[in-house]
């Protein structure tokens, strides 16, 4: 069974969105959206999905949401009476994984939570792809940083440069970025 | 708008060859086989492609197997036998399109016997031979995967020796790295494996070597990059980036002894083989002793490269593990050997990778190779090489020949 966390930020409807929730299978822990301190919550309650209902997002929401979306990312749904596509963006952009425009039917909320999980699982594995490429170029450019250095100190060329480096990794049981980051550390004691 | 949120990849990907997905997860077993993909994820073989190899060291093929079907991992260092068995639905999970990408290495796996046989003096193919047909037990064999390449080198290497491997003795699944525990425990009386756990069965005094995997084929097929076919489909420059990283580090490896050295010393390390240096080096270099007093210099020992030998995709290498599936009743017809090969083995792939880096590429699909017991195997006509043996379990064979 789904848990859902419902953040009612609204004073117009409040009990009708959990009635359907509850009506159509999901475990819903209700919280007022006033004074939550969001991102603690999750780690908490460790919900499947974060449902928020809300009138109109204001600048507090979107900070809670990009808060969670920081440091515990779930998939987060938005209901709102909210027709203003900037606004829509905003909240895309904070990390929400749907923006539904009022109109909650029991029978709906179901293929709209799985179209919210599926589009965070896109999202998280492209993040984790972008984040894995920047290390990548970051360690790309240590390595040969180093390379630089060590093709001066031993008056090398590039291949024996990385030769040099690799035995030196490879004989101690480590990284290339390893090495590469000892070079650098020793270049810079020696000045 | 701020500009923070992600491009989709499309963005960077379209109109280059850039790799569609740049973090892999690589699956490896404890063997000094994996040497090539251990060396590319770790000494900065897959970066200058946009890739980073995330290594993910297996416990059992089986595991394996089950991770690389479900996408769990990527890729990996896979038996030739296996990635075949998947693609035809052999064994414990339905039939899943598989993909060869590279050939990893050729020869350096052992059939080893424990010191008990050896006391006895079963200390020669012959003996063997005499000890299996005349004692009343029956001698225990373990292999790594009922499908893989061990098993099949087990069985072709008995059954030339007039030992058939399904009747005459049993047969059973261990993971490699525990082999030399069952042995030295006395629950297994030989079995075959890949290095560094024959020559670790000899150096810790549990067993002596008795033939070597090069001693059947010389210069056999073994170890492959695989992945399903839907990898491949859905990530082509991945793939062939995937390839060059790894072709690339197997001729590093290659270029010299002292990186054949410091290869060894860095598979020794917890993360990858957790064995001893003793273990790895010698056989690494092609120093051998059998654990019976006999040293040689193995002229075809483990080869990772060999000039781009090692690694081109063969069609007739994949045919191959199909007839001895056939020929042990592993498969209960023939398959279509040369469409199941074309299918699996990624040639274009890989020689598209080997020439951007300049390796050299045989521009045939087939080879041909003289195996122990004097049959040759070129590919040219499988379904009559499957039926050629004296010792066979073909499933459509009546059951009165099978013994003759």
């Amino acid at each position: 069974m789904l848990r859902i966390l419902l953040i009612d930020d609204t004073e117009k409807k409040v009990g009708r969105l959990k009635a359907a929730l509850v009506e159509a299978g999901f475990e819903v822990i209700e919280e007022s959206g006033l004074t939550i301190d969001l991102p603690a919550r999750v780690e908490t309650v460790r919900p499947d999905v974060v449902l928020i209902d809300t009138e109109s997002p204001g600048r507090d929401v979107m900070e809670q949401v990009i808060l969670v979306s920081r440091d515990r990312p779930r998939p987060i749904v938005m209901f709102t009476d909210e027709h203003d596509p900037g606004v829509m963006r905003q909240a895309i952009q904070a990390g929400v994984s749907a923006y539904i425009v009022e109109g909650i039917h029991a029978a709906r909320l179901q293929p709209i939570l799985d179209v919210a999980m599926a589009r965070f699982e896109s999202d998280q594995a492209l993040k984790a792809q972008l984040q894995a490429r920047d290390q990548q170029l970051a360690e790309r450019k240590r390595i040969e940083l180093a390379k630089g250095l060590l093709m001066k100190m031993k008056d090398c060329n590039e291949e024996q440069a990385y030769t040099l480096m690799r035995r030196q990794a490879m004989s101690k049981q480590q990284k290339l970025i390893q090495v590469a980051e000892q070079i650098i550390a020793m270049s810079d004691l020696l000045g | 708008m701020n500009n923070d949120f992600p491009p989709t990849p499309l963005a960077w990907v379209n109109g280059s060859d850039a790799p569609e997905k740049h973090s892999l997860d690589i699956g490896f077993m404890a063997l000094s086989d994996c040497a090539s993909v251990v060396v590319a994820a770790t000494q900065g073989f897959a970066q200058p492609y946009g890739l980073t190899l995330n290594l993910k060291r297996q416990s059992s093929w089986a595991g394996l197997r089950d991770k690389l079907v479900s996408g769990e991992l990527d890729a990996a260092h896979s038996l030739y036998g296996l990635i075949y068995a998947v693609h035809l639905g052999i064994g414990g999970t339905s039939a899943t399109d598989m993909a060869v990408l590279m050939g990893l290495n050729q020869n350096a796996q052992g059939i080893n016997l424990s010191s008990a046989l050896q006391r006895q003096g079963v200390t020669s193919p012959e003996a063997l031979e005499r000890f299996v047909h005349q004692s009343s037990t029956k001698l225990t064999f373990a292999q790594t995967f009922p499908t893989g390449t061990h098993a099949m080198w087990l069985y072709y290497w008995l059954a030339s020796q007039g030992i058939h491997p399904l009747h005459d003795v049993n047969s059973v699944v261990v993971p490699p790295a525990q082999m030399t525990a069952h042995l030295k425990a006395g629950r297994i009386d030989g079995f075959c494996a890949g290095e560094p756990w024959s020559a670790d069965a000899v150096e810790q005094g549990n067993g002596f070597t008795l033939a070597t995997s090069q001693s059947i084929w010389p210069d056999h097929p073994e170890k492959v990059l695989g992945c399903t076919r839907a990898f491949v489909e859905q990530y082509p420059n991945t793939a062939r980036a995937l390839v060059m990283a790894i072709l690339a580090a197997s001729r590093f490896i290659e270029h010299s002894p002292e990186n054949r050295r410091s290869t060894a010393q860095l598979l020794s390390g917890k993360a990858y083989l957790d064995a001893p240096l003793s273990s790895i080096e010698p056989r690494l270099l092609g120093d051998y002793h059998d654990g019976l007093g006999n040293h040689w210099h193995d002229p075809c020992a483990l080869s990772l490269h060999d000039q781009g030998r090692a690694n081109l995709p063969y069609l007739s290498d994949g045919m191959w593990f199909m007839t001895q599936f056939r020929r042990w009743g592993l498969l209960r017809k023939d398959p279509d050997y040369l469409g199941v090969a074309r299918q699996v083995q990624q040639l274009a792939l890989y020689r598209d990778a080997a020439s951007a880096l300049g390796v050299p590429c045989d521009v045939r699909n087939m080879r041909s190779s003289l195996l122990i017991d004097g049959i040759e195997w070129d590919g040219s006509d499988p379904a009559a090489y499957a039926r050629s043996f004296r010792l066979h379990a073909l499933a459509d064979w009546p059951a009165a020949l099978a013994h003759h």
